[in-house]
């Protein structure tokens, strides 16, 4: 299982779309198995991405089911966590023998997901000197790996510099992708973050983090303005090459709804993200609109 | 006469964390501080040739891991380890109580325990204490 944390310095940059879109590509197209993980607990909204109506499922509606009431269940005490399907919503995507699974973080933005978000702020200490904290996230992971066996597992991350965050692409993560915009206040934030991703310990058996920027959002305008070269060339510092996904694609994209087509620059990025998926998958060549 | 109020103190501190527990107050993790203070306090008191020495000294070390504090049931089994006077039973007893509570992290992590060690844990949280979220603070 490969682990790809999704993650952006500034919020409104597309992360959690194009997690969505990824998921699906991977799924759909190229038959993988996925799982789709919202991280993003204060925000959450990665089921409105894929397409989830949360009313659709009385379980996760009533603040039963999701990251969030799971990892609440394994904080409190040492009973065994009950079942991970009880905390996912199954999504298909079978047509390639691959499937997609989402694990929401509950049903936000309803009430008994704060009543229980607000439970698991009281619990789940990152700090804690026993490490009991980061355990139940890595014991997150490692269960979604031994039971679901994915190929694939999507984390969206959560904006900013937080606990979460950090522990997502630090430590959870094999390959981060670190969304910015054209702009000083997201270049800036996202440079310093790429220094902490890069100096971030390892654990034991980990392999150092891959970061993908990925440049998002981009019109003329921006390019005239000479930010987007200026973002070229600031990653270029840091040996790192950034993916650009123009504004329009992703404005057409989602106001479709449609995982097809995906533009040249998605295809692009995804090749670059997933190159043993799309090795191993079927290679489908670009439709047009 | 200083040991005689030390023995008191920690009785009562026990017997406050045991019924804080059992009724499920949160506060039982600093009644269990207070135990650990008070244990360390009669094993400073307390030669450890003495069978009631090493009690206070497992019992320090024993109630900071109740009381979720790792950090200080590692210095005190530190000091205690590096005690010449101290018979290997002891130290054994204290090396043992650390591990149980590794085996206790381990054993509800059954999947995490697969890939990585509660130490990982650990050295994690201490960093994470020490410099935040990316590291950033450091």
């Amino acid at each position: 299982m490969e682990t790809v944390a999704f993650y952006s310095y500034k919020g409104g940059v597309g992360r959690s779309l194009l997690l969505a879109y990824a998921a699906r590509y991977l799924a759909a197209i190229l038959g993988k198995r996925v799982v789709a993980l919202d991280f993003d607990f204060e925000a959450p909204g990665l089921h409105y991405k894929l397409k989830f109506d949360i009313t659709s499922d009385p379980h996760l509606l009533a603040g039963g089911g999701g990251s969030v009431p799971y990892l609440l269940a394994t904080t409190q005490g040492f009973a065994f966590p009950p079942p991970l399907e009880e905390h996912m919503v199954y999504l298909g995507h079978e047509d390639k023998g691959g499937w997609l699974r989402l694990m929401p973080a509950g049903p936000a933005p309803r009430q008994p997901y704060w009543a229980v978000l607000k439970k698991l702020g009281d619990k789940l200490r990152l700090g804690d000197s026993s490490g009991q904290g980061f355990m139940a996230l890595l014991d997150l992971q490692a269960r979604i790996g031994d039971e679901l066996k994915p190929d694939y597992l999507l984390i969206d991350a959560r904006t900013g510099v937080t606990e979460l965050g950090g522990l997502a692409t630090t430590i959870l993560a094999d390959t981060v992708v670190c969304m910015l915009v054209a702009n000083m206040e997201s270049l800036q934030g996202t440079l310093a973050v790429i220094d902490a991703l890069k100096s971030a310990p390892r654990l034991a058996n980990q392999k150092p983090v891959r970061i993908v920027p990925v440049l998002s959002r981009t019109t003329t305008e921006t390019h005239t303005a000479g930010f987007v070269q200026l973002a070229r060339d600031r990653l270029h510092e840091k040996d790192l090459t950034p993916s650009e996904l123009p504004h329009d694609d992703l404005a057409v994209l989602e106001k479709l709804g449609f995982l097809w087509p995906l533009s040249q620059a998605y295809i692009e990025l995804f090749q670059r993200l997933f190159p043993s998926a799309i090795a191993s998958g079927q290679s489908t060549p670009r439709k047009n609109l | 006469m200083e040991t005689d109020l030390l023995n008191t103190l920690v009785t009562e501190a026990i017997w406050r964390a045991e019924e804080l527990e059992a009724l499920g107050i949160r506060p039982a993790s600093s009644a269990w501080e207070d135990v650990s203070r008070i244990e360390e306090q009669l094993a400073k008191a307390l030669p450890v040739s003495e069978a009631q020495g090493r009690i206070a000294r497992r019992g320090a070390v024993d109630a900071a891991l109740k009381a979720g504090d790792y950090d200080r049931a590692q210095a005190l089994t530190d000091g205690y380890l590096a005690d010449e006077a101290a018979p290997a039973s002891l130290k054994a007893a204290l090396r043992e109580i650390l591990e149980e509570a590794d085996q206790e992290i381990a054993s509800h992590f059954q999947h995490a325990a697969k890939h990585h060690t509660p130490r990982e844990a650990r050295d994690l949280a201490r960093r994470f204490n020490e410099a935040g979220a990316f590291g950033l603070a450091a």
